[in-house]
């Protein structure tokens, strides 16, 4: 009885919590996509048969387990950024991972099952230097993890410290190494560079020193680079000056035995062994890098190096840490991917006792025209089977997965956890849609002609819609599971209120993606080839899809933050392609681009390019583009900040393209450091003008297009004299309009500008908290100029009113909503650290809010203010869906004046819609038809019979 | 003993039950006209009693005209709307200020009745033509009318539905043009 009471009450339970998160609503217009970054270091989880996973961890710090079958995310654990959550190292036991983390400052042990934490202990402190598993009788009980100046031995079961050793003479020998052969002792190895190697032995169960010599090798520098240990202890080292193989067996360690080589113009060396097992010794073979293609297989016999085998993979997918972590228990096999034409690779497996090939393990597989070259490659063999597995990591961070005969399972673009911009770009309209705005589009010739183009493209709309209904009457037939609207690039066609849009995304990598909207599908990638790894990127979008039969056209400005150097990507946003129009070559470093809002012949926005010595060229540069830029130059300024130098400039562009410095303003680098700069959206519509007062009358916003939030931070980080600037310039004339400071104020600030406010979020070293600023400026209750808009006539000075509220939380990011018309309310989507993202309506961060409600305030619907600013459960606009280290938040509006497209990218990238005024132009999704539509045939059949009925009745009367 | 006229003047023969046809029958009186089939006695043959005329005779004594009494029907039309100003007044007094159906209603109602009834100007003038006051009438029923209206929009402006202040007209202020170009940012 009191069982099924109990039953009872979880099903109400459960019901009342499945109302309450709008079951029916998840995943409808949002979706989440869950990355883990650049791999670092990668395992297949081996140790039980049926196990489908591979282990990863990142440089993104972060530890996860994929689903081999598919490429989901299992489970994932993210680790704070930087180098506070650095991965060091990874090793694989059985079903635990045991992580380094953080330049060896805590040991980790997780579960692979479930990816529970086992054990978690806080070493000491020091630089950490290496880390291996120590076994006994073949068993791994322990693992020792090497620091600049100690070596400590933990137990494998629950992390506790067995024991902790000084190192002798740590201030003069560089400890680098860590090994431990499975006989009860530990050799730490140490150099001293130009001179000698230091070998220390432990023992295993207390520390001991059992061993210490030091061995000559004057021409050692580093021992990772060039040193591994083979067979029973024996140390080899390769030696590039003299080409020459030096071997050390650390048991003895009497001296190194040199051994020439016989190869003739090499010019790397790079040492790779092979390791199967922890508990046991390595073999005896190992791996000799002789060029960045050249590869030999080399076997230690007995004091003797005999080479078993030369190869040559084409591309270099070799490296260090791989051989480590290779090879599979006792089938030991090696492998060596191969590009042998464009873009299809093989890979073979190797054994590497012998340096045989083995039979039927040729795998072709096809690469990504548009990817990276393959960088690295991880493999599982299991002892009984013929097939393997190979995972595959290219350049622009991809991951393969390939089965056997050469079939790709899955493929993750782990480039898109790290996105750095964004845009998103209205999808074509689909052909026949063209085909009538074409109609328009093209120059007029007389008027038959119109006529006809006007019946034709009405006989192909016709047409089509025969078709589209063929089609439905021909899909109604087949099962419902059979007719799946994936979408694919030749039936991309916008929407009825173009709430689906094509995403393009440029990420550190220097890949780039389009991403339909609508499902999160990757429809195109490219990869560029070349980028340095710190460029800056600006995307741009040059014409947009309005313009048939001109392709849409986005630019991308990459400069290479060393260099100065920049170069122009145009492609199609669409599809992916490059676009026949050739860019400029810029010779110059460019310091900025502008984008003005008038276009060429072909609608192409002109793109504006400005050198270091404050030239501007134009793309594209016709005849007609210069033309036209001789006219508005006077109208033409632009602004550029230099952050390390302090210095605001404002420049004026001249008819020969040169340009004239008209104002300048300085803040003393000493003092406070620009962090940055935020002018309007512009595609920011705004509706209303002003704002209607309590007695009606209206308070007119000061909306300057050219107006710019510049935050600065004091160098001073001091928490009494640390604070936090906030200056609003005009852009053109470089006049202040208003300055605040806050004091005892930390950032990093995080700052919206848009209409005619500005909000801002900092720390508050004072009163330890998040605080948010609001600034708004009005002109007054008349307008100065209610026409034309020019900050060169404005003598007014806009009033300024500013509030100030504490917010419970520390914020990631910020951005406030966009919507075609600015009709509907704003919102600010404000990033959590937490991975949620709240819906923060602006009406509560508005500094009219009175301190007392007043007759005239409750007219206005002003809210009572209040210092607190709460969330509310309901504003999460992500729900449940963490996600983690959320770096921005792209807004844009839809066709609908109500819908708010978001997309929030960080680890992870997430699309949702936004009504921040409700969905007042829609009907909402549980709108009867049924009823109504019922409602009104019954009404309409209602009259019908009554007239009729009314008919007769009057009819009769006339008879009687 | 049974007697024909003791009988009340219906003669009818016994024993013939109440459905069968009588043999014939004598109607003495002709006011009672319940047999079926003679409609048309009942409606054309009608016999008036004595003194009874079907044409009117003409009555001499309404001929003569009392002045007096048209005034005061007239004076009665042209004072109407202004007899109803105070209670329009109490109406609104009572409806209120907010805006909801009813007291929207009952503007309506004030503002659409002197508008109708200025629009039926004519009709009204052609009743008051027989006035020997006809113009001064007219005129005050205008003012009446024009009073009620007055009291309609001072409603409405109590209830703030006229367009008055500058914020009713803020929707239609196009956002100004923008007379520069200006861009930048941060060095790249």
């Amino acid at each position: 009885m009191a069982k099924l009471i109990l039953l009872l009450l979880k099903c109400i339970l459960f019901c009342g919590t499945v109302y309450a998160v709008f079951e029916d609503q998840v995943g409808k217009f949002d979706w989440r996509q869950q990355y883990v970054g650049k791999v670092r270091f990668c395992h297949f989880d081996g140790h039980m048969q049926s196990s489908k996973k591979v282990l990863l961890a990142t440089e993104s710090n972060v530890f996860a387990a994929l689903n081999t079958r598919t490429g989901e995310v299992l489970w994932r654990h993210v680790d704070k950024t930087g180098p506070e959550g650095n991965i060091d190292a990874f090793l694989q036991n059985g079903q635990d991972s045991v992580l380094v983390v953080g330049n060896g400052r805590v040991l980790r042990s997780w579960e692979t099952n479930i990816g529970g934490l086992n054990w978690e202990v806080v070493l000491d402190s020091g630089s950490f230097q290496s880390t291996c598993l120590v076994g006994q009788q073949g068993t791994v009980k322990n693992v020792a993890v090497l620091k600049k100046t100690a070596i400590s031995l933990h137990y494998l079961s629950n992390g506790h410290q067995k024991w902790i050793e000084n190192l002798p003479d740590s201030d003069t020998v560089d400890y680098q190494t860590v090994y431990s052969g499975g006989n009860g002792e530990v050799y730490v190895l140490g150099v001293v560079p130009h001179s000698h190697i230091a070998v220390v032995a432990f023992s295993v169960d207390d520390g001991e020193i059992l061993k210490q010599s030091s061995v000559e090798a004057p021409w050692l520098s580093s021992i990772p680079e060039s040193c591994q240990i083979v067979d029973q202890e024996m140390l080899i080292c390769v030696d590039s000056t003299t080409m020459s193989l030096y071997t050390l067996d650390l048991t003895l360690q009497l001296q190194m035995n040199q051994i020439p080589l016989q190869v003739k113009n090499v010019y790397i060396f790079l040492l790779c062994g092979i390791t199967p097992n922890p508990a046991k010794q390595p073999l005896s073979e190992f791996f000799l890098q002789l060029g960045p293609d050249r590869y030999v297989l080399l076997q230690f016999n007995s004091g003797q190096i005999v080479m078993l085998r030369d190869f040559k993979p084409v591309c270099n997918a070799f490296s260090k840490q791989h051989f480590s972590i290779l090879t599979f228990r006792l089938q030991n096999v090696c492998y060596s991917p191969r590009l042998q034409y464009f873009n299809a690779s093989t890979i073979n497996l190797y054994n590497a006792e012998t340096g045989r090939r083995l039979l039927d393990t040729t795998l072709i597989f096809t690469m990504d025209p548009n990817g990276g070259k393959p960088e690295r490659v991880t493999f599982l063999k299991k002892d009984d089977s013929v097939g393997y597995r190979v995972m595959v990591q290219t350049k622009d961070h991809a991951l393969t997965f390939i089965q056997q005969p050469g079939r790709v399972l899955w493929t993750r673009e782990e480039a898109l956890s790290d996105v750095l911009t964004m845009e998103m770009v209205d999808l074509p309209l689909t052909g026949t849609q063209a085909e009538l705005e074409g109609e328009f589009g093209k120059k007029t010739d007389g008027l038959m002609s119109m006529v006809f183009k006007r019946l034709s493209s009405q006989l192909i709309l016709l047409q089509a819609w025969i078709a589209h209904l063929w089609k439905l009457f021909y899909d109604a037939r087949k099962p419902r599971s059979q007719v799946k609207s994936d979408i694919s690039m030749e039936n991309l066609s916008r929407d009825e209120f173009n709430l689906q849009k094509m995403m393009v995304m440029v990420t550190a990598s220097g890949k780039l993606f389009g991403i339909d909207s609508k499902t999160g599908g990757i429809l195109w990638k490219h990869y560029l080839e070349n980028i340095p790894s710190n460029a800056g990127f600006k995307l741009m979008v040059q014409r947009t899809t309005a313009h048939f039969p001109h392709p849409p056209q986005c630019t991308l400005l990459i400069k290479d933050k060393d260099t100065g150097l920049a170069s122009l990507h145009v492609f199609n946003p669409i599809f992916g392609k490059m676009s026949h129009v050739t860019p400029p070559a810029l010779p110059q470093p460019i310091l900025q681009s502008l984008m003005l809002p008038f276009m060429d012949q072909d609608y192409a926005k002109v793109l504006l390019l400005i050198d270091d010595q404050y030239k501007v060229s134009a793309f594209p540069s016709t005849k007609y583009v210069l033309q036209q830029l001789q006219e508005m130059a006077p109208t033409i300024f632009f602004f550029l900040v230099d952050s390390s130098q302090g210095r605001l400039s404002g420049y004026r562009l001249r008819t020969d393209l040169s340009t004239e410095q008209i104002w300048e303003v300085i803040l003393p680098t000493e003092i406070q450091k620009i962090v940055s700069v935020k002018g309007k959206r512009p595609n920011e519509h705004v509706h209303s003008q002003g704002r209607v007062m309590g007695d009606r009358s209206v308070l007119y916003k000061y909306l300057n297009p050219n107006l710019l939030a510049v935050v600065t931070e004091s160098t001073d980080l001091h928490q009494e004299r640390s604070f936090v600037g906030i200056m609003l310039i005009d852009g053109v004339t470089g006049r202040i309009i208003h300055e605040a400071v806050q004091r005892k104020a930390r950032g990093p600030v995080h700052v919206v500008h848009s209409e005619n406010w500005v909000v801002y979020e900092y720390w508050s070293t004072k009163s330890r908290r998040n605080e948010f600023s609001v600034i708004e400026l009005y002109e007054g209750m008349e307008l100065y100029n209610s026409t034309a808009f020019s900050s060169l006539d404005r003598p007014l000075v806009p009033q300024v009113l500013q509030q100030s509220y504490i917010f419970p939380s520390s914020i990631s990011t910020m951005e406030a909503t966009l919507t075609e018309k600015g009709i509907t309310s704003r919102h600010l989507l404000i990033g959590l650290p937490s991975g949620g993202i709240v819906s923060l309506p602006k009406m509560f961060l508005d500094p009219r809010r009175p301190e007392m409600a007043s007759e005239q305030s409750r007219e206005e619907n002003l809210i009572p203010y209040a210092p607190e600013l709460m969330i509310r459960t309901e504003w999460f606009i992500n729900y449940n869906q963490t996600i983690s280290r959320v770096r921005g938040i792209y807004t844009a509006p839809s066709g609908l004046e109500s819908t708010c497209l978001v997309v929030a990218y960080g680890l992870d990238i997430y699309h949702t819609r936004v009504y921040p005024s409700k969905q007042f132009d829609v009907l909402k999704d549980d709108y009867d038809y049924m009823l109504i539509s019922s409602v009104l045939l019954a009404l309409f059949f209602a009259t019908m019979i009554s007239k009729r009925l009314a008919e007769v009745k009057l009819l009769n009367r006339a008879w009687r | 003993m049974a007697s024909p006229g003791g009988q009340g003047g219906v003669l009818s023969t016994r024993g013939g039950g109440a459905t069968r046809r009588m043999k014939w029958a004598l109607e003495l009186s002709l006011g009672n006209t319940r047999g079926r089939g003679d409609r048309q006695g009942a409606q054309g043959d009608v016999v008036y009693p004595i003194g009874y005329s079907e044409k009117p005779v003409p009555d001499t004594s309404i001929q003569e005209t009392d002045k007096n009494l048209v005034e005061k029907r007239c004076w009665d039309v042209a004072l109407g709307p202004l007899k109803q100003i105070p209670m329009n007044l109490f109406i609104m007094y009572m409806s209120g200020n907010t805006i909801s159906i009813f007291p929207i209603m009952m503007v309506c109602m004030m503002a659409w009745r002197p508008i109708q009834a200025l629009m039926s100007m004519s009709a009204t003038f052609k009743l008051l033509e027989s006035s020997s006051q006809q113009w001064l009438q007219g005129l005050v029923y205008l003012v009446g009318n024009l009073l009620g209206s007055a009291l309609a929009v001072y409603k409405c402006q109590s209830m703030g539905l006229l367009p008055t202040h500058s914020s009713d007209w803020l929707a239609f202020i196009e956002p100004p043009q923008r007379m520069e170009i200006m861009g930048g940012g941060m060095v790249l």
